[in-house]
């Protein structure tokens, strides 16, 4: 991946680029805003809302599970309701019906639609705390770096030039790998850390950079020079000076960033190593579907529509951000 | 010179801090022992064997002797042999680079020759409908996740309409052309796809910003057709940024495409050593990552020597 590195610019030096360029419809800044605010409301209201059916497996504990369909179970999939073109790959029994729910059912006769919501709840859980620890993590270093500067400043760049010597993903396989207890034989049982932990790994180098070198532009301005002549502690000019200027940057670029991590969790899955199987993320149903793309292309695909349509709805938002902190994107 | 050895004493430090972390993660894996015992196939394996496998490891030697010996085997090239079936681990390297590398060139050259028409197109008419379709289009390509372009991909061609197979195989050029078109095809779309999306809205945005020059006005007013003012003229003051970006992505897609390679299942060098982790191959999966990183890391650096050499802005560091 290419790291790129953001810099707000100071809010009274013009832009260069011209506006209209830069523009996107106001139209689809609403549609994204609203897609992601149904994908959080699902995601939170997923065990309580009504469409939830016999998705009895997110649960530990039985008693939760009370939405059963009355007549038989399906126990295989079966394609989306409005999925004519489909066939029903397996017999329908007794008065089962052929096709069933907006988002079809898997191999285990569950409804992936309600899957999918249980599914947001873990990969956007997922995606939201590991950006939340790597801005913490990653903000104070580059915070320190920045102001600093100096040794501190190479220690910590070194630091983060180890942590890109890897290709990302490659990183991300390698810390979950580890986690891995037990031997090939046993089944993998994986909890939500370890996956959080590489995630945040992955997150810290670019959040670093980025506010290591706002910090620097920031630092070298009049206010701070002000407050320091006021008779400010260091700590005071880092917290209460620099840190909320350099906030626009670093929260526009950790939206997009959590776009990334969410793509990232799901490619985790997609090579195996995400959170086991019952509780699903996106990633780890569209890994699921894959064995059954031939005859049951809907496993797959209709988590793949859900994810994509929400990284698209936060990359959206978070380009209108940039637009309006007037962020420049520059590859360094 | 200065800015040469500063890159250099940085290279040193990170595949110094990369070999150690590696070497040392061996010792540090939850009972390392019992699993590289079981990946051998436990049972298949007497007392003596096993003492001389775990000592070929070091792993009860003290940790700076772990490391020497890590970094001895690594530069004499005696990288030792799977646990399972004792395949030696440099074939198995090689093997993988080769197929990584091949997709990694055919991804770039495609990514490419997509992206500079469609930036050169957009940006010339900028604001234009070409300009802003492109632009939406290649927004929706860097949102989509690969494994799910894989996916709808794989769906379309092999499944539906079986225009491609739904297992690559690794066919060389010139053992048959025609087939091994067939099974590179989808994984270097894949590949090429989300890449070719960055690449055009990097040169997109250098382009637009190049065309408002001096140079290109004066040139338009001395009736310079439009092609010539695009390539002769526009195209090369503004490749800085897509540059760069291909270069780094030459090391990060080595080791970095393990998702295309999975979904194709194509044996590069990611998909080995994912495959390495689950099977507990801890030998293989270091000598890999080192070897990744190595290579990633090298890239970088002489990326940076070049720019350094060409753009005396970079050396003194005034572009960070």
């Amino acid at each position: 991946m290419t790291d790129s590195t953001s810099v707000a610019l100071p809010h009274d030096e013009p832009t260069s680029a011209p506006k209209k360029f830069r523009r996107r419809g106001r139209v689809t800044k609403w549609i994204s805003a609203l897609w992601l605010f149904f994908i959080v409301f699902t995601a939170i209201g997923a065990s309580w809302l009504p469409y939830v059916n016999h998705s009895c497996d997110q649960f530990a504990n039985e008693d939760l599970c009370t939405t059963h369909l009355d007549t038989n179970p399906l126990l295989s999939e079966r394609p989306p309701s409005w999925a004519f073109f489909s066939d029903t790959t397996r017999p329908v029994v007794g008065d089962a019906p052929e096709r069933f729910g907006v988002f079809g059912t898997d191999t285990n006769g569950f409804d992936i639609f309600s899957r999918t919501m249980f599914g947001a709840r873990n990969s956007l859980l997922i995606g939201a705390m590991s950006i939340l620890f790597g801005i913490l993590i990653g903000g104070a270093l580059g915070l320190i770096a920045g102001y600093v500067g100096k040794r501190v400043d190479k220690v910590i760049d070194t630091i983060m030039n180890i942590f890109l010597a890897f290709p990302a993903l490659l990183l991300a396989i390698f810390i979950v790998g580890f986690f891995d207890s037990g031997t090939t034989t046993e089944a993998k049982s994986r909890s939500i850390v370890p996956i959080i932990i590489a995630l945040v790994i992955l997150s810290i180098p670019p959040l670093a950079r980025l506010v290591r070198a706002n910090t620097i532009v920031y630092s070298q301005r009049e206010f701070v020079l002000a407050a320091r002549s006021l008779g400010a502690k260091n700590g005071r000019i880092i917290l209460r000076e620099i840190l909320p200027n350099v906030m626009p940057a670093m929260v526009t670029f950790a939206i997009t960033g959590m776009a990334v991590l969410i793509v990232a969790e799901g490619a985790l899955a997609y090579l195996g190593l995400s959170v086991s199987a019952p509780t699903p993320t996106w990633g780890a149903m569209i890994f699921g579907g894959q064995a059954k793309l031939e005859t049951a292309w809907w496993i797959s695909i209709m988590p793949s529509i859900v994810l994509f349509l929400t990284v698209l709805a936060i990359n959206l938002l978070g380009d209108a951000l940039s637009e309006k902190f007037r962020i420049r994107e520059a590859i360094g | 010179m200065r800015y040469f050895l500063q890159k250099l004493s940085q290279l040193l430090i990170v595949v110094f801090a990369v070999t150690f972390t590696v070497s040392l993660a061996l010792g540090a894996i939850p009972n390392s022992e019992e699993r590289i015992l079981a990946a051998k196939g436990s049972g298949a394996i007497n007392e003596e064997e096993k003492n001389k496998l775990l000592d070929s490891l070091n792993l009860r030697d003290p940790t700076i002797v772990q490391y020497g010996h890590f970094v001895k085997d690594f530069v004499t090239l005696d990288w030792g042999t799977t646990f399972n079936g004792n395949q030696p681990i440099s074939t198995s390297i090689s093997d993988g680079l080769k197929i990584s590398i091949r997709l990694m060139v055919y991804g770039q050259l495609i990514a490419l020759l997509i992206a500079i028409p469609i930036a050169l197109l957009a940006a010339y008419r900028s604001g234009g409908v070409f300009d802003r379709a492109s632009t939406t289009v290649s927004f929706g390509f860097i949102s989509m996740p690969n494994y799910v372009l894989a996916t709808v991909l794989g769906l379309l061609f092999t499944v539906r309409w079986q225009l491609f197979p739904a297992i690559s195989e690794d066919i060389g050029f010139f053992a048959s052309p025609w087939e091994h078109f067939k099974n590179f095809f989808l994984p270097t779309i894949v590949l090429a796809l989300p890449l070719a999306a960055t690449y055009m809205r990097l040169l997109r945005a250098d382009l637009v910003n190049t065309l408002q020059s001096d140079f290109i006005t004066t040139a338009r007013a001395k009736g310079v057709s439009t092609p010539r003012i695009l390539f002769g003229h526009a195209l090369r003051p503004s490749l800085f940024s897509l540059v760069t970006a291909a270069a780094v992505n030459v090391g990060a897609l080595v080791g970095g495409s393990v998702v295309v390679e999975t979904a194709f299942n194509l044996n590069g060098l990611g998909r080995r050593t994912v495959l390495g982790i689950f099977a507990s191959e801890f030998r293989l999966v270091q000598v890999t990552v080192v070897v990744l990183a190595l290579v990633y890391v090298t890239i970088n650096f002489v990326v940076d020597i070049l720019y350094g050499f060409l753009d005396p802005r970079v050396r003194a560091g005034r572009m960070g």
